[in-house]
């Protein structure tokens, strides 16, 4: 059943319907969220604004685009918005991460295999550009979804791509060398 | 996007691949969600404000508050054709301080095109997004006028009620020269725009 027709028949007064689009994209969601905020509590959190706010402004839906991409956009606006409220105590927690990173966590031979350390890499970047780069690389969304989702122009995203993938390179050697 | 991804290289495809992997769900949290949502009212279509527009209104006034009604509306009409600046200047003279976007219906075009401007001096993109164009923040991109930082763009826009707003760096911001729409769920208040229709 397509996600406008769970939509539908939540409109109808089936409100069990709206459990079934969250089981659709609660994973994809609860990834995007993950890899933005740098760990779980806060996901939890931007995930349970996600869907709630979803779910109260369903009525609206008929006016935008597929329901995914509705979805991803009020998923974004709730991680901005937590990373911001936020700032100062994720800072303090890139600020331990990068120490950590300095001591033994740091191996040369790292094969890629080690979610957590994939997770310190990301945290180092800009918010904007671990956005556009996980929009890109990790959801896999074209530049023309990203944009729809971000209301940021396609040239910017790619140059925030661009500078993320550069950053990612740089942090990456950088690592290997210690 | 496989060419994008095969064009990079080894190790950041590494960490690329490693991040795609699902994170594991907590089970808890997902029944808490599922909790709060069944505490929540079921949701239901709202109308929109064209179709609240578009109904037929009752208002009944009482004679002495019509002719209330219609003293204040003649009143402001005066005082804002007259209003004068400290300076000595026609308000209608002032330059925009913030921002403002202003529908206006330019002579040489078609009477169903509409102007939209916002002041965004130090903005590097600027476009407009609305129910005309699906909300696409790439469909209808602005240009800079001149050097006072304003953004402009003509669209052509059918008779009826439009909601939009503006675009600027990836921020939506509403026109504050326009009446402003209901929360559109995202926390943002969109604008409105009445498109009359053309006259014979």
């Amino acid at each position: 059943m397509s996600d406008a027709a769970f939509v539908q028949r939540v409109l109808n007064g089936d409100a069990d319907a709206f459990t079934q689009l969250v089981d659709r994209y609660y994973e994809r969601c609860s990834r995007f969220a993950v890899r933005m905020l740098g760990n779980r509590d806060d996901a939890e959190d931007a995930l349970q604004a996600t869907f709630l706010r979803a779910y109260r402004s369903l009525g609206k839906y008929q006016e935008r685009d597929r329901f995914s991409a509705w979805l991803y956009r009020i998923l974004v606006n709730q991680c901005r918005s937590l990373a911001s409220r936020r700032s100062q105590r994720e800072r303090v927690f890139v600020r331990e991460e990068a120490a950590l990173l300095n001591a033994a966590d740091r191996r040369p031979g790292w094969t890629g295999e080690d979610e957590e350390l994939v997770q310190r890499i990301l945290a180092e970047l800009d918010p904007l550009l671990r956005e556009a780069f996980v929009l890109k690389y990790i959801e896999e969304l074209s530049y023309e979804e990203m944009s729809a989702t971000t209301g940021v122009g396609v040239s910017a995203l790619k140059m925030r791509v661009k500078r993320a993938c550069d950053r990612l390179r740089a942090g990456w050697e950088h690592i290997k060398n210690d | 996007m496989t060419d994008e991804f095969e064009s990079l290289d080894a190790d950041l495809q590494k960490v690329i691949a490693e991040a795609r992997r699902p994170v594991p769900v907590d089970a808890d949290a997902r029944t808490r969600l599922l909790r709060a949502l069944r505490a929540e009212p079921v949701p239901s279509r709202q109308p929109t404000v064209l179709a609240w527009l578009s109904r037929p209104q009752h208002i009944e006034l009482r004679p002495m508050v019509s002719a209330a009604l219609a003293a204040g509306l003649v009143g402001i009409g005066i005082l804002s054709g007259l209003a004068i600046n400290r300076d000595g200047r026609l308000a209608t003279e002032q330059r925009p301080a913030v921002a403002v976007g202003q529908p206006q219906l330019p002579d040489s075009l078609a009477a169903n095109a509409v102007k939209f401007v916002i002041a965004a001096p130090q903005a590097s993109a600027v476009s407009l997004v609305g129910d005309f164009n699906r909300w696409d923040p790439v469909a209808t991109p602005m240009m800079s006028q001149g050097q006072g930082g304003l953004w402009t763009v003509v669209i052509p826009l059918r008779p009826g009620i439009h909601t939009y707003s503006f675009v600027v760096d990836g921020h939506f911001v509403s026109d504050p020269a326009a009446p402003i729409a209901p929360d559109d769920g995202f926390g943002h208040r969109n604008s409105v725009v009445y498109v009359r229709k053309p006259s014979l």
